[in-house]
């Protein structure tokens, strides 16, 4: 999968969310929380996507927080 | 409901402004009692009374002179004719205000006057609008002793340099009021009265003109001449105003209230209103002068269309109009979805038609797809003080500066940017309180006539939130932090780790120095002073929010302000200043594709259930796109149609070259604006847009204050913008039904539980009030958090500094950042249509003289500044305001196209997008023209 500039943009914001988030406890709760309130289905569908298709490029932060959101049915 | 303003005794000049003192002294004015505030003066005393004493030096928006000697008064008991305009009242005082000796003195001090004053009062400008004129019909003066031939000032010249004023020296009486109220009010101090005796005569700065002097243009000197000597080239050209309409300002957040003055149906002038909320009479040269786009030969007035943006434009009526973009709107839903569509608010719009637009997608278009113009400006104050308050929105009124004792304006200009709330915050720092300036630039706070910044903290562009975080360590480690506070207002849970974290060395100044630029010692002598001065208040503006850690910031400052207690009375706070017009109001309207009005999530099921109850529509619980995500979504064909309201997106936005190819791929971009503009380029369908002089609503200040906006003229396209967007929504199924725009916001106020008391009538009475406004604060809140913050407790948030991706390289080694200049706004659609181009004809880079000299480029030289996004030239200016290794540029015309090299960096939180840091290279463009693309 090659990603195009909007699946680049994700992946930058995502990584930069894993980065930023303001409490060192429970990253990946916090980036799933961030991008379900900010994010749309179909913008944290495709952050799914990637994962599994190009996962080098995702922060392992972020990894874990598609894990999070995928328990709880948000991720797609 | 828009009725012309007539008389108003509240504009009547009471001579000497009031007094705060609480307690009261009784005096007699001509036999009848008034009981006034201790320190007032006679002279208001007699005014409160109804006897207005004849006046000629003093007026009531400045401090009492004391130098004409037109309004003596006899004071039983005391010698003399003391002047009333200095004289303060005491207990038991009996005033005579006339008696044949005032009469005869004050028909002499009069003869005086006149003697050296032309006598073509039937043909002056100011006939008929002159306290000269009006004084010397109230003193009675009848003839004039002197022989014409003595010695006086009436072949004096006229200087016109300014665009907007002039000032004839021969009418000029030497009262001083200019002088003061370009001190006191203004506090540029551009004018002296030079010479002593006859000879003294009213000069700007060194002997200049105006237009070359340090006059900024604010009118205010034009507002306080009792003659007409300083005035409007406008009153001189259509005659003296003949009715008034109250309305608000456009440009800034500050939100002046004005007057604006018509002969007939023609806009005369436009005058600061003295019961102003937010600017009590003063104004700056923008909303006082630069209103004539408002009529400038380039509005479109009528609706267009074209089939494709290669097409020419074709005129069509409005039924036209919207017809062709319902069709184009519900083919793209019929084949891409309903979020193939979204819309954009403008800040530059009232409440009402925000509100309008962002109902039209939600209700109409079926998708959450809205965002406001506020995405690139102040998108992380919103999410950084929801997140620490509750609420996203400034704490303070502005009159609070005046109680502050320390001030830290931090990446804003207010002397520039908000220039009604700059003068007022100099003028509190005249007063002594002291000022720390957190900035790349030395902007012009840092030393002016009688200011002068205690700390500038010159840090390097990016780092702001390493500054702060070891500001925040000095407190937490020195004993700065108000415990009571803390454990009173605040989640202690929250506090104890962000102090566990700020107290880590790895925050101390001393790590933090050289990565920021700022010396430890600099840094704990702030800190010191912000936290151990007393007040503290935080000014803050896009220097603050336009960075990759623009919501961390947010949260840093709502962090030391709750460290340290300032917050929740007068004097302190954490505060926004606003760059458009009505962000917060477009904020405060639902414009975020997660939020509704009142900045409620879209998935609470309680918020979302009321307000399908009122529009009868089932709502989505996700949220929508941003504007960055909309743009990303055209690009890879998935977004098809967009409607931006008064918003120039190809201009305003970063990386220009991403936004042009996005609005390229959609099938129907529906532009509402004023003027064709470079987003106009790409759309399908331009509606004509009101200016504000049309518009008939509210505005919302960064003060949180709901003002008036009244319509002056009729709108020039025939339709109010609210009624186009509601005659859009109905073609696409979803009918509103809105009589008059106040019907908006009683709509507004029933949905948002900080407006439920806000209605027309409640502001026609008031004049403004600051939300919340409901029943537990029916007359508004000009001071947030009080006795508790809006979400409980105050949230601690640990804010580690993580440095920005756009960094210098060998290739792009320096750093530009990007502000504003007072004559000019934003874009430059509006101001760059006014005179004001005078003083700002184009973009310039300021660039440092080591930089300059390395590259060979000297000041006035034409340079190519580029960066990974793009490319771009203007003009160079060497600068001493910035450091080494910094450039600044304003982003006021589009030709210099300063947004082609800014990147798509944006806030981790909110993708506010980072236009305060962007790793350039610069050259001389000759040399840039060799070098083959
Ligand atoms: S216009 Fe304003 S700045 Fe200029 S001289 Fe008058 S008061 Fe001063
Ligand atoms: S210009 Fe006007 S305000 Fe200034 S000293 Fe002369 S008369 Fe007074
Ligand atoms: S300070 Fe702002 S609101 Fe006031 S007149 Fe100037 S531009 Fe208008
Ligand atoms: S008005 Fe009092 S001295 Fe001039």
């Amino acid at each position: 999968m090659t990603l195009d500039y909007t699946q680049q943009h994700l992946v930058k914001m995502a990584n930069q969310i894993a980065g930023n988030v303001p409490s060192p406890e429970d990253v990946a709760g916090q980036i799933a929380d961030h991008v379900t309130r900010f994010w749309t289905p179909a913008m944290r569908s495709d952050l799914g996507r990637i994962g599994r298709e190009e996962p080098g490029v995702l922060a392992s932060e972020v990894h874990a927080a598609l894990a999070v959101l995928e328990a709880d049915g948000t991720g797609r | 409901m828009n009725k012309p303003i007539e008389f108003d005794p509240a504009e009547l000049d009471l001579g000497t402004p009031a007094t705060l003192a609480t307690e009261t002294v009784t005096v007699l004015i001509d036999g009848t009692e008034v009981v006034v505030p201790a320190g007032t003066s006679v002279m208001r005393a007699a005014s409160l009374a109804g006897t207005q004493i004849p006046k000629l030096c003093a007026t009531d928006r400045l401090d009492a002179f004391g130098s004409c000697r037109m309004c003596l008064v006899e004071i039983e008991g005391r010698r003399g004719t003391p002047a009333s305009c200095t004289t303060p009242c005491e207990e038991g005082m009996s005033v005579r205000t006339q008696t044949p000796r005032l009469d005869k003195l004050r028909k002499g001090v009069m003869e005086l006057y006149i003697s050296d004053h032309p006598l073509d009062c039937l043909t002056c400008a100011a006939n008929g609008d002159c306290e000269l004129q009006d004084t010397a019909g109230a003193v009675g003066l009848r003839s004039v002793r002197y022989p014409e031939a003595r010695a006086n000032h009436l072949s004096a010249g006229t200087d016109s340099s300014n665009p907007y004023f002039s000032f004839d020296a021969s009418k000029c009486i030497v009262c001083s009021r200019c002088v003061r109220a370009c001190s006191e009010v203004q506090g540029t101090f551009a004018l002296t009265i030079a010479g002593r005796g006859f000879e003294s005569k009213v000069s700007p700065s060194e002997e200049d003109s105006f237009l070359d002097s340090e006059c900024v243009s604010c009118g205010a000197c034009v507002q306080a001449c009792p003659t007409a000597t300083l005035q409007e080239k406008r009153v001189i050209d259509l005659g003296v105003p003949t009715r008034k309409v109250k309305t608000t300002c456009a440009y800034c957040g500050v939100g002046c209230s004005f007057v604006a003055e018509l002969r007939g149906d023609e806009l005369v002038r436009m005058v600061p209103d003295k019961q102003g909320g937010a600017n009590a009479g003063h104004s700056c040269v923008k909303g006082r002068f630069a209103w004539g786009y408002a009529s400038h030969p380039d509005r479109v007035t009528r609706p267009m269309i074209r089939d494709s943006i290669n097409d020419d434009w074709r005129e069509v009526d409005w039924q036209e109009a919207i017809a062709f973009t319902a069709d184009r709107f519900k083919a793209i839903q019929t084949e891409y979805g309903v979020d193939a569509l979204g819309g954009i608010t403008s800040s530059r719009c009232t409440n009402e038609e925000v509100y309008v637009v962002q109902k039209m997608v939600r209700a109409a278009l079926g998708t959450n797809n809205v965002d406001t113009c506020a995405r690139v400006c102040h998108s992380p104050t919103g999410y950084g003080l929801k997140q620490t308050f509750g609420t996203s929105a400034g704490t303070q009124d502005f009159a609070s500066v005046e109680q502050s004792d320390v001030i830290m304006v931090i990446g804003a200009n207010p002397t520039d940017a908000h220039p009604v709330f700059g003068s007022r915050m100099k003028k509190r720092l005249r007063q002594g309180a002291k000022l720390v300036v957190i900035d790349p630039r030395s902007i012009d706070l840092v030393r002016s006539p009688h200011v002068a910044a205690s700390h500038h903290l010159q840090l390097q562009p990016g780092t702001n939130v390493a500054v702060l975080n070891a500001l925040a360590h000095v407190v937490a480690t020195e004993g700065y932090i108000d415990e009571d506070f803390v454990r009173e207002r605040c989640d202690l849970a929250s506090f104890n780790a962000w102090r566990r974290f700020i107290e880590l060395p790895e925050n101390s100044p001393e790590h933090l120095a050289e990565i920021s630029g700022v010396s430890a010692d600099l840094i704990r002598s702030a800190a010191a002073t912000y936290a151990g001065g007393g007040n503290g208040a935080i000014y803050y503006g896009l220097g603050v929010t336009e960075h990759s850690q623009g919501s961390t910031m947010v949260m840093a400052m709502a962090n030391l302000a709750m460290a340290t207690g300032n917050i929740g009375r007068q004097g302190v706070g954490v505060n926004p200043l606003r760059g458009q017009n009505n962000v917060q109001g477009a904020c405060d309207m639902g414009s975020f594709p997660h939020e509704f009005s009142g900045y409620r999530h879209v998935s609470d099921d309680s918020v979302r259930e009321q307000f399908t109850a009122l529009w009868g529509v089932g709502l989505r619980e996700d949220p929508g796109m941003r504007i960055p995500n909309m743009l990303d979504a055209a690009v890879s064909g998935q977004f098809r149609g967009i409607y931006i309201q008064g918003e120039d997106i190809a201009q305003s936005d970063p990386n220009s070259h991403h936004v042009e190819e996005a609005l390229k791929a959609m099938d129907c971009v529906v532009v509402q604006d004023l003027f064709l503009n470079e987003t106009s380029r790409y759309a399908h369908v331009f509606l004509p847009g009101t200016s504000f002089l049309e518009k008939d609503g509210t505005f919302t200040n960064a003060e949180r204050r709901i003002n008036r906006v009244r319509p002056v003229v009729p709108p020039a396209s025939g339709m109010a913008e609210w009624q186009v967007t509601c005659a859009l929504s109905a073609a696409m199924g979803y009918p509103m039904d809105y009589g008059h725009a106040s019907e908006i916001m009683d709509e507004i106020a029933a949905l948002t539980p900080t407006f439920t008391g806000v209605s027309f009538d409640l502001l026609e009475a008031r004049g403004s009030v600051q939300w919340p406004c409901n029943d537990a604060a029916p007359d508004g809140t000009p001071i947030m958090h009080e006795q508790r913050f809006v979400r409980g407790e105050g949230q601690f948030v640990t804010t580690p500094y993580v440095p920005t991706d756009e960094r210098s390289t060998r290739k792009f080694p320096l750093l530009l950042t990007t502000g504003r200049i007072l004559s000019q706004y934003n874009v430059g659609a509006q101001t760059r249509r006014t005179e004001n181009t005078i003083w700002h004809a184009e973009d310039i880079l300021d660039i440092h003289e080591a930089d300059a000299e390395l590259r060979g480029v000297g000041d006035g030289d034409w340079i190519e500044v580029s960066s990974r996004a793009g490319s771009t030239r203007m003009r160079a200016r060497i600068s001493g305001d910035i450091p080494a290794g910094v450039v600044y540029t304003t982003f006021h015309h589009p030709i210099s196209g300063t947004n082609v090299i800014t990147t798509d960096n944006s806030d981790w939180a909110t993708n506010c997008p980072e236009y305060k840091v962007t790793a350039v290279e610069i050259r001389p463009a000759s040399a840039a023209e060799a070098v083959p693309a």
